[in-house]
């Protein structure tokens, strides 16, 4: 057992990310400074609450491609409570409509029997466009200063509040997950093929639910919201999942991976203006990175499989020799 | 060999739901509007979502040998602006430019299809990385053009344009020529090669593929690489349409060609499906668009119907096996024992 141990998956990432910044701050000492690292924590607060819902669904084996929209349609929901004065019913009402979906992608997947990636591809088109029947295509602006203040209030250690609560989020999650049996439950339906299907309403819903809390920090992070608001979340949550060490197949992986992957998203913009780099090259490197740690990592584990396998298939020749050449004699 | 009925039973049960659903569509959307029944009009319409048609007739081959292609939009649109770039400010004959780019679409198709062939990384990781990595690279083009990236690049030579405004007898689209010959040579390579059979086989079972002497890796590499050569015709196609060479032509075409494709018939989950379907499917997602957008809905509404239209495609397709589904008339027989009796 002790012979085939090694580092948890989400144990590399943080490894990575300690690695990727020294690494540009060999090249720029400025992005080793205690305010540039907290402020790549910081802005990766959406990203860290979305993806923590994200991470349960592809853990569990499934994929939610609608939570970009989710964001959208709640931000836009809980943008025009609040600029109306009513920031508690926006709340409320965000949540509630993410709920909603959730519902809605959960009875699809586990009812009807859809798979989860057409199901949420084409919740993905219903709800964008409901987006656009919502707000009738305007921007919801004039959004209060005290609630966008929200979002800069600093809590200890010069992290915001949000940030703190995301990782208060994610700490809970992670001990359901870990400890209790239901969690547990999930990581091994992931697990296995055939078992991916029996995936609950639970863990949609739970994961539209974070999309929406996504929605309302947005609301209070970014303080305007057009229709097109959120687009391409999903696919850059989804990306920040699997650099944090979460299998696509289900099963392998944690929500602090989920968390570290989304800080390397939101840093990869702010790298490249430290390293002289237009931001117009983020796309690019997202996807190279992307691509090189899953192949790696894809790689890694075949190796370790061969062996493994080899090793048996060692341990069984021998014994058959040895009871062989017994029945011999 | 395949019977002539299980061939009429095949035409007849999905491809044929498919045309008596467009016949429909196209009556209603003319009763809406009458202009809609104009052939110019109707015709006309094939313009506006070809390259969605196209791009989908060759996913099929992704999605029957059980992968998934979401990389397809970022291949269009860096296809259109290496043709931009090349033609605008390299000075390259803008035909050679079309060839470069062709070939660009290709080797991204063939970089993908490499990573999920051999390495076993999952279709979805590696084209959602592909589709990051492809759109970035569009970008990084553009900054090599003297025009700033939002304008896009345009003044193509009217040869060029003609390859997709023109008309053939003054009426039929040369996008619509272009697309059944495109039908037509898919069908040819999926159904009638041993090639297609080959693709069917690595969808049904890669492990049996495989022990019976084909090699699935390169089977399945090369899906990618026609998915990738689709998408940039696509870009050629509508580059020459719009006549501007623009980054973003391809980023919303990913939920159409999903739809397209399953709606026809293809399992997304590998080893069953066929372009006659996806192609038919094609058509009937476009005039819905282009109806709707004709009988007056905006077109930032249009993804709803197409939405809705995948998701019932698929729960209908999934009825007839879904235990659950067919457990409902049970449980109500369980909940009045009596009638049953009667």
């Amino acid at each position: 057992m002790n012979k085939n141990w090694h580092l948890p998956r989400e144990a590399t990432a943080i490894l990575f990310v300690i690695a990727l910044f020294l690494g540009i701050g060999i090249i720029n000492p400025m992005f080793l400074s205690v305010q540039n690292i907290l402020l790549c924590f910081n802005s990766s607060v959406i990203y860290t609450v979305v993806a923590i819902g994200i991470a349960f669904v592809i853990i569990s084996g499934e994929i939610d491609v609608s939570v970009g929209a989710t964001l959208g349609m709640t931000a836009a929901v809980c943008g025009t409570f609040v600029r109306d004065g009513n920031a508690g019913m926006g709340i409320v009402a965000a949540v509630s409509v993410g709920l909603m979906i959730g519902v809605v992608n959960g009875f699809g997947v586990t009812v009807l029997r859809i798979p989860s990636i057409i199901m949420t591809l084409g919740m993905f088109g219903i709800v964008r466009g409901l987006i656009y029947v919502y707000t009738d295509g305007k921007w919801i602006e004039n959004i209060p200063i005290a609630y966008k203040a929200f979002a800069q209030a600093k809590a200890i250690g010069g992290l915001t509040w949000f940030y703190l609560v995301a990782l208060l989020m994610m700490a809970t999650a992670h001990l359901i997950m870990t400890t209790t049996h239901r969690g547990r439950y999930f990581i091994a339906v992931g697990d296995n093929a055939g078992g991916a299907t029996l995936l609950g309403i639970p863990v949609a819903v739970l994961c539209s639910a974070a999309a929406s809390i996504g929605g309302i920090l947005y609301v209070s992070r970014v303080g305007f919201i057009t229709p097109i608001a959120g687009t391409g979340y999903e696919m850059k949550v989804i990306a920040a999942c699997v650099l944090g060490g979460i299998s696509l197949t289900g099963g392998v992986g944690s929500l602090i991976g989920a968390t570290v992957g989304a800080a390397i998203m939101a840093s990869i913009s702010r790298i490249l203006v430290f390293l002289g780099f237009p931001s117009d090259y983020d796309n690019t490197i997202t996807g190279i990175l992307l691509i090189v740690i899953v192949v790696a990592d894809s790689l890694l584990q075949s190796r370790s499989a061969e062996k493994l396998r080899k090793e048996r298939l060692a341990a069984r020749t021998n014994g058959m020799a040895t009871s062989s050449g017994e029945a011999v004699r | 060999m395949m019977d002539k009925r299980d061939l009429g039973k095949k035409i007849f049960r999905w491809e044929g739901f498919l045309v008596v659903l467009i016949v429909v569509e196209v009556l209603v959307f003319g009763g809406i509007n009458p202009k809609f029944l104009i052939p110019r009009v109707l015709l006309g319409s094939i313009n506006n979502f070809m390259s969605i048609c196209i791009v989908s007739l060759f996913v099929t081959f992704v999605l029957i040998t059980g992968g998934i292609d979401i990389q397809a939009g970022s291949i269009v649109g860096l296809t259109s602006i290496v043709i931009g770039v090349l033609w605008n400010d390299a000075g390259v004959d803008i035909y050679i430019a079309c060839l470069a780019g062709l070939s660009i679409g290709m080797v991204c198709g063939a970089l993908s299809g490499f990573l999920v062939a051999y390495t076993g990384v999952q279709p979805m990781v590696v084209t959602l990385g592909g589709s990051f990595l492809y759109s970035g690279l569009a970008l990084t083009v553009t900054n090599f053009s003297s025009t700033e990236s939002y304008k896009g690049i345009s003044g193509f030579p009217a040869g060029f344009i003609q390859i997709a405004k023109g008309k053939l007898f003054g009426i039929i689209p040369s996008q619509l020529v272009i697309f059944l010959a495109l039908v037509l040579v898919s069908y040819v390579l999926l159904h009638l090669t041993k090639y297609g059979r080959k693709i069917f086989l690595c969808g049904v079972n890669r492990n049996a593929a495989e022990y019976s002497g084909i090699n699935t890796r390169l089977v399945v590499m090369s899906t990618y690489i026609l998915s990738g050569f689709g998408a940039s015709l696509a870009g050629i196609l509508l580059t020459s349409y719009l006549g501007t060479a623009k980054t973003d032509l391809g980023k919303e075409i990913t939920l159409p060609v999903i739809t397209a494709v399953v709606l026809g018939g293809t399992s997304n989950l590998g080893g069953a499906g066929g372009v006659i379907g996806t192609a038919l499917a094609a058509l009937l997602i476009g005039l819905l668009r282009f109806g709707l957008s004709m009988a007056g809905v905006g077109t930032q509404y249009l993804d709803i119907p197409v939405g809705v239209l995948l998701i019932l495609s698929v729960a209908v397709r999934f009825a007839g096996t879904n235990e659950r589904l067919r457990a409902i008339p049970r449980y109500f027989k369980n909940l009045f024992p009596g009638k049953d009796c009667a």
